[in-house]
Order: structure tokens, then C-alpha cells, then sequence
């Protein structure tokens, strides 16, 4: 088969593509001058009047072009034009490729064929490319000469860059153009190395999924493995368009981009190039490209500038293992996932806008900030601890209590032989001392540090609440390792991605997680709880256990890890999405331990009964003997009056922690008591409930059990586990106000509130508001305190939005719930940001609304949804018709006249229409969490003219 | 202000004729019938004579143009010359008489091609895709109501939507008397959302074009209460204010289109001068969600609907229980 020469030519008119963007250039590569189509935004800029100051070089992969860069050009632009930092983007489609230059051919391309561009030759195009247009802009070419001047050799591959990666305005070069990289597939690692070694002149590099490194030990990807079976690969990728179509299939792309990608490769002669380009990966270290790689890999593990991975985690080329080899070269990358992203990830998520985000923060102009001023964006590495500090500072300024170990408590009643923990969940209980505790701990400490746990590893926990936790637990807290925990509620697929995204080096679990851990594949060397034998060793690998390694002699002390180092992962629930794992420090978790002193007394000596998970673990930092009352966590129906009450006795417990769910039960077994049962409970002085919203009749029926208890209701989430708080008799004093909505109280002392008003859009505003100003208007909650998350972890663009704010130089945490402060400085939830209806008559909180049809005595619970456009939408009430005799459809007229006469009355909106639906969907943690996005889709499916029994 | 109105013999135009008269304003009415207007100077005849129109323009600073042929049926060339060959009759002379203003009534239905309106604004009139005679000729009469729009002659277009109310024979009256015989059905599950506009309403919204349209001119307008409500939920309300019971009669969307479809194709052989019980039109009408964005039609005209649904429904039952 032979291939004809033919030059560079220009793409068709296609969809999000400006034809001014395309422009032929002629580079002189190492065989001679080549001609290459380019994206190029300079003219778009130049005619808008900007003059670049900074510069984007892009390249793309196999077999994709620069149309993958669209959607960063408009971005680019469109920020420049807003007055952002002028980004010019250069992204050329490589030899071959897209509709640059294709060489001539007289046969297929194989692995072995002289006439496959190497990678090598690749890098050197793409610098003939870059060097040829950076000349063109003044700044750029500014940035070449001194970096020229600093480094006379380039591409030497051994390139150590001597600028100091900081997040300054100051650039590798010291001018103010940087000059930035960013590839895919085969454009990441060949971007990527050529950043490497033009680390002078590169001042950040950006990739999205690629790999850089094969590791010996491990399979290549079954997809690639197909395609590059001998005579497969000709046929697959050049012959036919299989490795084209099936790669613009790993994205959701719709039919007009689809033909855009495949515009420059709709015949065979004009497809060598990918077949070339698979012909090119290093499959072994026999391959010519694979000394090349090799280096590449080398050098890359020498860039030192700021780095960020955008990665799609469903890729079934690129996998988790190549991101974390990137990381382990680029430690200081911030890292980006979008969880259900794949391949094609840009063209599913918002890259371009993280990109963007990621540069204005990391080179900020004098007319613009960095977006995020202050937070630590996802950070795993401690090499530059700065933005903690000041997190930490916060902590110290607004607790009392000097900042101490969360282990000091520990290690500082080492011989004290009072009891430190009693377990009912072990049958029998098991009652542990402080110090046996601490020896377990400490030995369990060695024992990890002899197998080869190191500070900053990750450690994934799949063992209940317990003893067995509280020592796994604070053995990591000793060593600096980070404990990942991600709830049995996400479901096995749930836990997976939670648990892949995190990437643990160590799994401590008990069999049930074990088993999930071996069918779902998840990283991490194992240790299970109990000693198990050979057979399961071998079934779940796993190398030891917690009850061997407690046996571990102790040896000499160990350093105490940085308050701003890691401590644990904790994951969402994900009831709005893919669970986000929530990054706490050392000095996160011991400020909740002191704000648990502080607010609710908690402190050394104390007993409580811990039967909610996240405060079960803080006993020991503190120093209060906890109790683990003999409940399933995940089904927290399964409390007992009687378990609390024995965990009550054992425990000589003043104190109780549950979630409703539990009290509820609680309270419904609580005729099961004896004399001394209901003894120990009349005994009880405080009572927790946490995870959920207490009614007043469950409040009210918990007083019954706990006579002489204050019972206290605190909302928080997984991100600020503790922020307002509200009593029995606070929800009885605000159930008689005509607020609507969920009050769930003050902010505690240490917390500090403030709103973020919703426009007519359903938008929140850049700007906070506190104080009285704060009142009486719907927002978003935004909260700052020193025990608040610092950060989500491989989610660098979410981290920077939740922590967008700066309003008195302190970090703040955008709670994505909504609602309103009463002029009694009272919190009202009214839902989730995603679900305010944008009236014409202005935004509605749903949750304001459902409170007040809930207390329609023919309603049992509803969910208000809004129907149409943005700005003027239909509020519709949806009915669980479940616990009533109504049947789906459009609600009785006397109920539907009923619920729009009190909205009327109550908050002047429109009712619009009132649906009873057939099922109703909820979260399955809490069970409570109604599904407000599902129902919408069926209501508008619904008062569209669909039929009623379409599936909710 | 001395204003025009045609049309003024049906329900909306007289009562924008009395409500101007109220105003103080000098006004004249043109139709065919007696208006009955107290206080207004009736010209009767039809707006597709150049004389007539030329007579009850005469000295005019505004006009408001409701002068329509509103039919399900009937013969094409009727429905164009009332509302193609009047409204252009009625510009010209409009034009030559020196009139500044004119507030042209329309129907949603000029922009309307038979899919959901989901929230939209006011779409531009389409007369090649507009369904049926009716709404095919007053789409091209609305085009030519724009076009004639200048500085010195300004247009503004309002279109009314589903109107109800006490005395309105097109919708409320039918769906009263269909209910009480029981034959008024609801369409699938009757959710499908539909704005209306109650009659005091679309009135008051004329009137205020009429000083609107000096500031804002040459766009159409959709106007409803801003009010969307279930087409099953809001037509039982009608029948039940109007004495009769709550309908029970339901259809099946796809049988109701079949069924529109062979009642039409039947009545057009026969010599009926009514409308047809069910067209697919109809049907389809009550079967898909048509409600609108309001924001920019109460911006335009500084005016909110005064009547909501529900007191537009008491107003409706205290009405039909004095008769």
C-alpha cells in the first residue's frame, strides 16, 4: 500500500471551531522543513487588541488533533477579553496528524519500520513548532532568549531546571510570560518531556491522561494489547478506522464532534499516522522508542515547577497505575479527577475552566487574583506546607487549648490503668485499660513501620467502630499515615471508585471489606484484623495481622508528624454525585477534639457512648473513655435502648452520641429497660444526635429515655463535622416562629457564618455577607472554622471553589447547602445549591417549602422541584404517595387548592401544580435525602404531557 | 387620548373600549355589530372596508386592532380576508390618518407548531409553520403589523393566551356546558401545564400597552396570569365554579389525537356552522405543556396581572351562581 506526500491544509468549516484560529506553519524539524496545521489564538487576540502574556503550548495525541483544544482556546480567549491574563495558545497537530503535512509511504507501519516517527523526532517537532512561533510574540521570545542565555544546551535530557518552583507572578525565566505546557495520550508524555527539558524557559506543564512510564511488572492494557498484535495493528488503525472510532467512543461525544475528530482521517491513505503512532509505543525494552522513554521518564522526574493532572479515571488505556507513577515524578502536581470522566475526559468536563482556574491561581496578574488566595487545593505532598500554616494559625487562634498531638493524650497515660475503651461489639465486650491500649497502639506502630507503612502513606480502613479501629487508627496517627475511611453506605461501586481514587498503599480490614477489596481490585497491601489462615491469606493476599503486629516489641519513639501533614481521608455520602474524600490534618482533627471540649464539655475522664462513627474515633485524643455500643453501623435501627444502656454502665457514661435513626429505635425499645438500665440512663447528661435534622417529637421522645439529659442537635457534614448546634429547647422555641425551612441552630463558638445570597438565577454571589446584612434572604452557607476540611483530595478545582472566599483573611468553606439566617441569628436549611427553583418572583429554597406541605395533614413527605428555564420556573410539589391513599398523578383538587392557598399565604409564590409520585427516591445512608433531581426530571416529563407511570 | 378600537362586539374589545372610556379617554369602536359601549362612538362595519376604517379613524392618536375572525374551521379565504386583508387595510388608513400607536392583538398559536412551550418567550410568527387557518392568517397579520413599525408609527403586539372569565363563550362558556352534560373529558393524566389569562386581566394589559407602546414597539408579546396550571386541574376548576361536578370522562392522549383527526375530516363534509366537538389540534393542545416567560411582557408594560387564578375562579363561580 503506498501513501502520498501532501502538505499541510486547513480544517472545513466544523462546530466550536473559529476558522482564525487555523494557520500553516513551516518548522524545520530534524529531517527537514515540515509543514504543520496549528491552532494558534494570536490573531483572535492581536484583533481584540491583546497582547499576550503568557503562552499555552498544546499538543494532542493519537488519534485525536488540535480540535481536543477547542474548547481551552474559547476559554483562553474569553478570559482575556474579561481582562484576565492574555494566554495565547498554540497547539499544533502533530506530523501526520490532524491536517498537518503527511509524509510519504510505501508500506504499512509496523514497530519495527524505519519509516515510524519516533518519539524522539516527535519531541523535536514539537519544538521546532514552539520555538518558531514564540519568536513571534515579544514576551515569549524574551522568555527563549533568557532562557537560552541560562541554558545553552537544550534537549540535552538531562536538564535540571534551576528556577524554584513557587507560586509567584515570576516566571521560569523571570519575565512575566510563562510559558505553560499541556498534552494527552501520547501529547502528555511528549509535552511533558519536552517542558522537562526546557525547564528554563517552561514555567508549569499541564497533562491530562497519559502515561509516561510501563512498569515491568504489570500488563499492558488489554485495549492497546489487541491493537498492537502483530498484523492487527495495520489493519486496525490504518486500513480500517477501528482504534479511531473506538477512541471517540471513550468519551460522551455528540455526533457533530464525532465527525469533527474524524474529519482529518476519513481515508486509509490519510490514517498512516495512527498507525504509526501505535507502531511507536515502547511495548518492551527491546522497542526503539523505549531508551527515549526511559529518559523522557528521567527527566520528568527532575521538573520541579507547578504541575497539574487532570485525569478521566475510566480510561481503560491510560489507568490509575500511570497516575501514579506521574505522581510519584511530579510530587508536587495537583491533581484533578473527574471520577466518571474517561478517556476523552475534555470533552465530557470542564477542563478548559479548571486549566484556566489552575493558571490564573498559579500566575497571577496585578489586575487579577489567584482564585484561590489562600486554601492548599489538593495537596498530598508536604513540600510546601504555607497555605496550611495558616489554616493551622486559624486553629490555634480560635481554640483555647495549645495545639497538642492528637496521640499526646495517649502517650501521656501510658501507665494509667483506668478504662480507656469498651468494645460491645466483640463478643464478649472487651474492656481495654489506657494502658494496654497504648501498648497495642505502639506496637501496632512498629509492627507497620517493620512491614514498611511510611508517613504519608495512605492507609484504607475497612474495620467497624471498635477497638480494633481506634488501634489501626492511631498507629497511623503515630507514624503520620493516612487513614482512608469511605462508609459501607456508598455501596461496593461507591467504595471502589472512593477507595481507587484515593489509591491506598495499605488495606487494614476485617473479611467483609477484604472480600470487596479483592473482587473490586482495589490498591493497597493488605492486613486483615484477625489472624487468618493460609487458605484466606492467599485468597484476599493478605501478609499480616493486626493481631500479629500488636505483638511487635517496642523500640525507640518516633517524631511526631507536622500538624499540617494528613491524617485521614473521610468520603462524602455522594448524594450529589461521586463521594469526595474530605482531607484532614493533624491539626483539623485536633481542633474537632477541642471544639468537642469547648462547646459540648466533652473532655479527660469523660464517659461516652459513641455510637456515631466520626466522634467514635476521638475518645483516645481527648482522653474520655468511649464506649462502642453493639449496633451495625451501617444500620444504626439496630441501637437498642438496652445496648445503650449496658454501653452506659460499662462505660459509667454521662454522655451519648448517636444519629436519629438510632435514637429513633432507642426510643422505641425503651419499655425493654430495667430498674438499672433506666438508672443509668436518668444518669445521662448530655445527648448527641448528629447525621440528620431531630424532629421535636424525636427530641421530646429522647427526653423521655434521658430524663435529665440536655439534648443537643449539631449540623455539620463530612467537610465541618461540627457547626451550629441547636437543643430541645431551641427547636421548640423556633418551631413556633413562622421561619421556614430546618433550623438547625447558632454557630458554635469557633465557627464563623456567613451567607452567600442566591441571584434570581439560582447563583450565589462572589461576595459574603454577615452580621444583620446576612439576614432574612436565601444563600448559600459558608462557613470558616479551624476544624474545617482543608482541602478535597485529587480534586484541585473543587478544593479552589469551596475555598474561593477570603472575607477577613480567614479560609471559608462554600457548604453548597442553602437556606437563611432569622433575625435571631437562627440557621434555616432549605436545601442543596442545586436545587433552588429560579422563580420569576426570585429563588426558592425547596426545603422552606416541604417543611410547610409536610404539615398537610394528607401529606407525608414531598419534595419541590421547578419546572423550565432558569429565571422562570414552575414550582411543582411532588407527593410521596407511599403511607397515604393517594394515587400517582396529578394531586386531589382539594389538596392541590389546600398547598397552593398556604404557599401563597405564607411565602407569595405560585404554587403551580401539586404531583403525587409512584416512588419516591432517597440517599441510602440516611435514608432521608430526597432524590429533588430525579423528581424533577419526572415532574417536567409529567407536566410535559408524558404519562405519570414513567419510572421516577 | 383619542382612541380607535376594533373589534369592540366580543367580550375583550368592548371591555377595553369601556375600560378606556373609564380611562378618559375619546373613544371610538368599530365592528360590525352595535358595541353597546357607554360613552364611545360606534362605527359600524367591517375593518375590510377602506371607508368604514378611514371613518372611525378619523382624528385618532392611537388604535387598538382586536377585529378578528376566531374560528376552529371555516372557509380559508374568510379567515384571510379578516385577518391578512384587514389588519393591512387598517394600517394603511391607519397610516394616512396620522395614528401614532397601535396595539395589535395576536394569539400565541402565530408561533405555535404544535410542540411543548416549555417557559419560552415569544417566538416570531411563522405562517408556513403556524397550525391551521386561524393562526396561519393571523400570524401573516401580525408580520404585517411589525413591519409597518417606525419611530412614527409604533407597533406592539400582545397575545393573549387561553382567555377565561365571566361572559367568555370561547373556552369557559363550552367547558361549563360540556361539563354539565358530562361530556367534558380530561386528556391523559391532564398535567400537561397550560398558562391562561384571566379576562379583567388581559384587558388591563391592553390598556397598558396602549401608553407601553410609546416607549417600547416592534416586538410581539405573549400574555398570561404567569400562572401555569395543570389543563385537567384548571378545566375541572372552570366546570366546578360554573355549577357543574367535577369531570370524570378521561381519554387516552393517542385516541384523542386519532379521534380529533376523523371528527374534523367528518365535519368538514357536512354544512355545520359550529365548531366541531374535538379536533386534533384541540386535542393536542390539551395534551402538551404551552406556558410562557413573563418577565419580559410585564416588563414592557409595567403591569402585573391584578386577578390571580384562584380569584379569578371565585369571580367565575359568583357569576355563574346568579344566573
Amino acid at each position: 500500500m503506498k501513501f502520498p506526500a501532501r502538505p499541510a491544509t486547513t480544517p472545513p468549516k466544523l462546530p466550536e471551531w473559529d476558522p482564525a484560529w487555523s494557520r500553516i506553519v513551516d518548522a524545520q524539524t530534524e529531517d527537514g522543513t515540515h509543514s504543520f496545521h496549528v491552532l494558534d489564538t494570536l490573531d483572535v487576540l492581536t484583533d481584540a487588541e491583546l497582547e499576550p502574556s503568557g503562552t499555552i503550548l498544546a499538543l494532542h495525541g493519537n488519534p485525536t488533533w488540535s480540535y481536543l483544544w477547542r474548547h481551552l482556546a474559547q476559554a483562553t480567549v474569553d478570559s482575556a477579553r474579561a481582562g484576565g491574563r492574555v494566554w495565547r495558545l498554540i497547539a499544533p497537530d502533530q506530523l501526520e496528524m490532524g491536517f498537518s503535512e503527511r509524509l510519504a509511504h510505501d508500506s504499512l507501519p509496523t514497530p519495527a519500520n524505519a519509516e515510524v516517527r519516533r518519539i524522539s523526532q516527535r519531541i523535536g517537532d514539537f519544538d521546532a513548532v514552539a520555538t518558531t512561533l514564540l519568536a513571534e510574540v515579544a514576551g515569549s521570545a524574551a522568555a527563549v532568549e533568557a532562557s537560552s542565555a541560562a541554558a545553552p544546551v537544550r534537549s540535552s535530557g538531562t536538564s535540571a531546571g534551576s528556577a524554584t518552583a513557587a507560586t509567584t507572578a515570576t516566571t521560569a525565566t523571570g519575565t512575566d510570560h510563562p510559558i505553560v505546557t499541556i498534552g494527552h495520550d501520547w501529547g502528555g508524555v511528549l509535552s511533558l518531556g519536552w517542558a522537562a527539558r526546557n525547564a528554563d524557559l517552561v514555567s508549569a506543564a499541564i497533562s491530562l491522561n497519559t502515561a509516561v512510564h510501563q512498569p515491568e511488572d504489570s500488563p499492558i492494557p488489554a485495549p492497546l494489547r489487541a491493537t498492537l498484535a502483530g498484523p492487527m495493528l495495520p489493519t486496525a488503525t490504518v486500513v480500517t478506522d477501528g482504534f479511531l472510532r473506538v477512541t471517540l467512543s471513550l468519551g460522551d461525544l455528540d455526533p457533530t464532534a464525532k465527525s469533527a475528530f474524524r474529519a482529518p482521517y476519513e481515508t486509509a491513505a490519510l490514517r498512516h499516522g495512527i498507525g504509526g503512532f501505535v507502531a511507536d509505543i515502547p511495548v518492551d525494552d527491546k522497542h526503539a522508542s523505549d531508551p527515549e522513554l526511559q529518559r523522557i521518564g528521567a527527566d520528568i522526574a527532575a521538573f520541579d515547577h507547578p504541575a497539574l493532572l487532570v485525569w478521566g479515571p475510566k480510561d481503560p488505556v491510560f489507568l490509575e497505575r500511570y497516575l501514579r507513577d506521574l505522581r510519584q515524578r511530579l510530587p508536587q502536581a495537583d491533581v484533578h479527577r473527574f471520577e466518571l470522566g474517561s478517556h476523552l475526559v475534555s470533552e465530557d468536563y470542564d477542563v478548559a475552566g479548571v486549566v484556566t482556574d489552575w493558571l490564573a491561581a498559579q500566575f497571577p496578574t496585578a489586575a487579577t487574583f489567584p482564585v484561590t488566595p489562600k486554601a492548599a487545593p489538593d495537596s498530598q505532598a508536604t513540600t510546601d506546607p504555607t497555605p496550611s500554616n495558616e489554616h493551622a494559625a486559624a486553629a490555634s487562634a480560635t481554640s483555647a487549648a495549645p495545639a497538642r498531638p492528637v496521640t499526646g493524650i495517649l502517650d501521656a497515660r501510658r501507665d494509667d490503668e483506668s478504662i480507656a475503651s469498651v468494645d460491645f461489639s466483640q463478643n464478649p465486650a472487651q474492656q481495654i485499660t489506657w494502658r494496654h491500649l497504648w501498648h497495642v497502639t505502639t506496637s501496632i506502630t512498629n509492627g507497620l513501620l517493620d512491614l514498611g507503612v511510611r508517613p504519608g502513606d495512605r492507609v484504607s480502613m475497612l474495620v467497624p467502630p471498635g477497638n480494633n479501629l481506634t488501634a489501626a487508627l492511631y498507629a497511623c496517627l503515630k507514624i503520620g499515615a493516612v487513614a482512608v475511611v469511605a462508609d459501607a453506605g456508598l455501596g461496593p461501586k461507591g467504595m471502589t471508585r472512593a477507595t481507587t481514587s484515593a489509591d491506598p498503599k495499605w488495606i487494614i480490614g476485617e473479611l467483609p471489606g477484604l472480600s470487596l477489596a479483592r473482587a473490586f481490585n482495589w490498591p493497597g497491601r493488605r492486613i486483615s484484623v484477625s489472624p487468618l489462615g493460609p487458605l484466606q491469606r492467599r485468597l484476599f493476599k493478605v501478609e499480616t495481622s493486626l493481631t500479629a503486629l500488636s505483638r511487635t516489641p517496642h523500640r525507640a519513639e518516633f517524631p511526631t508528624p507536622a500538624v499540617t501533614d494528613d491524617a485521614a481521608i473521610l468520603f462524602t455520602s455522594g448524594s450529589t454525585g461521586p463521594a469526595k474524600g474530605v482531607r484532614y490534618t493533624h491539626g483539623d482533627i485536633s481542633a474537632l477534639a477541642a471544639v468537642l471540649t469547648s462547646v459540648f464539655d466533652v473532655k479527660e475522664g469523660t464517659g461516652l457512648v459513641a455510637g456515631f462513627p466520626p466522634f467514635a474515633l476521638l475518645g483516645p485524643a481527648i482522653g474520655a473513655t468511649s464506649v462502642t455500643p453493639d449496633m451495625s453501623v451501617t444500620k444504626p435501627k439496630t441501637l437498642t435502648a438496652s445496648a445503650i444502656a449496658d454501653s452506659i454502665i460499662a462505660g459509667s457514661a454521662t454522655m451519648v452520641f448517636a444519629s436519629p435513626a438510632a435514637y429513633t429505635n432507642v426510643a422505641a425499645t425503651a419499655s425493654a429497660l430495667d430498674a438499672e438500665q433506666k438508672a443509668a440512663c436518668s444518669r445521662v447528661e448530655l445527648v448527641l444526635s448528629a447525621g440528620a435534622p431531630v424532629p421535636l417529637e424525636l427530641m421530646e421522645a429522647i427526653a423521655e429515655v434521658f430524663p435529665n439529659a440536655s439534648i443537643h442537635s449539631p449540623y455539620g457534614m463530612t467537610e465541618g463535622l461540627l457547626l451550629t448546634d441547636i437543643d430541645r429547647h431551641g427547636v421548640a422555641e423556633a418551631a413556633a416562629t413562622s421561619n421556614l425551612g430546618v433550623c438547625v441552630g447558632r454557630p458554635i463558638d469557633g465557627v464563623e457564618l456567613a451567607l452567600a445570597p442566591i441571584d434570581a438565577s439560582g447563583t450565589p454571589a462572589d461576595s459574603l455577607l454577615q452580621g444583620t446584612a446576612a439576614q432574612g434572604r436565601l444563600g448559600e452557607l459558608v462557613v470558616s472554622a479551624a476544624h474545617i476540611k482543608s482541602g478535597y483530595d485529587n480534586l484541585w478545582a473543587t478544593t479552589a471553589q469551596s475555598a474561593r472566599d477570603n472575607l477577613g483573611g480567614r479560609t471559608w468553606h462554600r457548604t453548597n447547602d442553602i437556606g437563611h439566617i432569622d433575625a435571631e441569628g437562627r440557621v434555616w436549611l432549605e436545601g442543596r445549591l442545586q436545587h433552588v427553583v429560579t422563580t420569576p418572583r426570585g429563588p426558592v429554597g425547596p426545603g422552606g417549602l416541604e417543611a410547610l406541605i409536610d404539615s398537610d395533614e394528607q401529606v407525608s413527605r414531598s419534595a419541590v422541584v421547578g419546572i423550565g428555564p432558569e429565571g422562570t420556573q414552575s414550582l411543582v410539589a411532588v407527593l410521596d404517595a407511599e403511607g397515604t391513599d393517594l394515587s400517582p398523578g396529578l394531586a386531589p383538587l382539594d389538596i392541590s387548592a389546600r398547598l397552593r392557598g398556604q404557599v401563597a399565604r405564607v411565602v407569595g409564590h405560585d404554587l403551580t401544580a401539586v404531583l403525587v409520585a409512584p416512588t419516591f427516591p432517597t440517599d441510602i445512608r440516611h435514608n432521608s435525602k430526597i432524590d429533588r433531581s430525579r423528581l424533577a426530571a419526572w415532574a417536567d416529563h409529567v407536566l410535559a404531557g408524558g404519562s405519570v407511570r414513567t419510572k421516577v | 387620548m383619542k382612541i380607535t378600537v376594533t373589534g369592540a362586539s366580543g367580550l375583550l374589545g368592548s371591555s377595553v373600549a369601556r375600560a378606556l372610556v373609564a380611562a378618559g379617554h375619546e373613544v371610538t369602536t368599530l365592528q360590525r355589530r352595535p358595541s353597546a359601549v357607554e360613552g364611545a362612538h360606534d362605527v359600524v362595519g367591517s375593518v375590510t372596508d377602506p371607508t368604514t376604517v378611514a371613518q372611525a379613524l378619523t382624528g385618532a392618536e392611537a388604535v387598538v386592532h382586536l377585529a378578528a375572525k376566531v374560528s376552529m374551521m371555516g372557509d380559508p379565504s374568510d379567515f384571510e380576508a379578516v385577518n391578512i386583508g384587514g389588519t393591512s387595510t387598517l394600517i394603511d388608513a391607519a397610516q394616512a390618518a396620522g395614528v401614532r400607536r397601535l396595539v395589535h392583538i395576536s394569539s400565541p398559536s402565530v408561533a405555535h407548531t404544535g410542540d411543548s412551550i416549555i417557559g419560552d418567550g415569544a417566538g416570531p410568527a411563522s405562517p408556513e409553520s403556524a397550525r391551521g387557518e386561524y393562526a396561519r392568517t393571523k400570524a401573516a397579520g401580525e408580520l404585517i403589523a411589525l413591519e409597518a413599525d417606525s419611530d412614527d408609527f409604533k407597533v406592539l403586539v400582545l397575545r393573549p393566551h387561553l382567555m377565561w372569565g365571566p361572559g367568555d363563550a370561547q373556552l369557559t362558556e363550552r367547558v361549563i356546558d360540556r361539563a354539565r352534560s358530562g361530556r367534558m373529558p380530561v386528556l391523559g393524566s391532564g398535567a400537561a401545564l397550560v398558562d391562561t389569562l384571566f379576562v379583567e386581566n388581559a384587558v388591563e394589559a391592553i390598556v397598558a400597552a396602549v401608553d407601553a407602546v410609546d416607549s417600547t414597539h416592534g416586538e410581539a408579546l405573549v400574555v398570561t396570569n404567569g400562572q401555569p396550571r395543570p389543563i385537567g386541574e384548571l378545566m375541572s376548576r372552570i366546570a366546578i365554579a360554573g355549577g357543574a361536578e367535577e369531570p370524570k370522562l378521561r381519554i387516552p392522549v393517542g385516541p384523542a389525537l386519532a379521534a380529533g383527526s376523523v371528527v374534523e375530516k367528518v365535519w368538514d363534509l357536512g354544512e355545520h356552522d359550529d365548531e366541531p366537538p374535538l379536533t386534533r389540534f384541540l386535542a393536542e393542545q390539551l395534551s402538551t405543556a404551552h406556558w410562557f416567560d413573563q418577565r419580559r411582557t410585564q416588563e414592557v408594560l409595567g403591569w402585573t396581572p391584578r386577578v390571580s387564578v384562584e380569584q379569578g375562579l371565585e369571580i367565575l363561580a359568583k357569576h355563574y351562581s346568579r344566573d
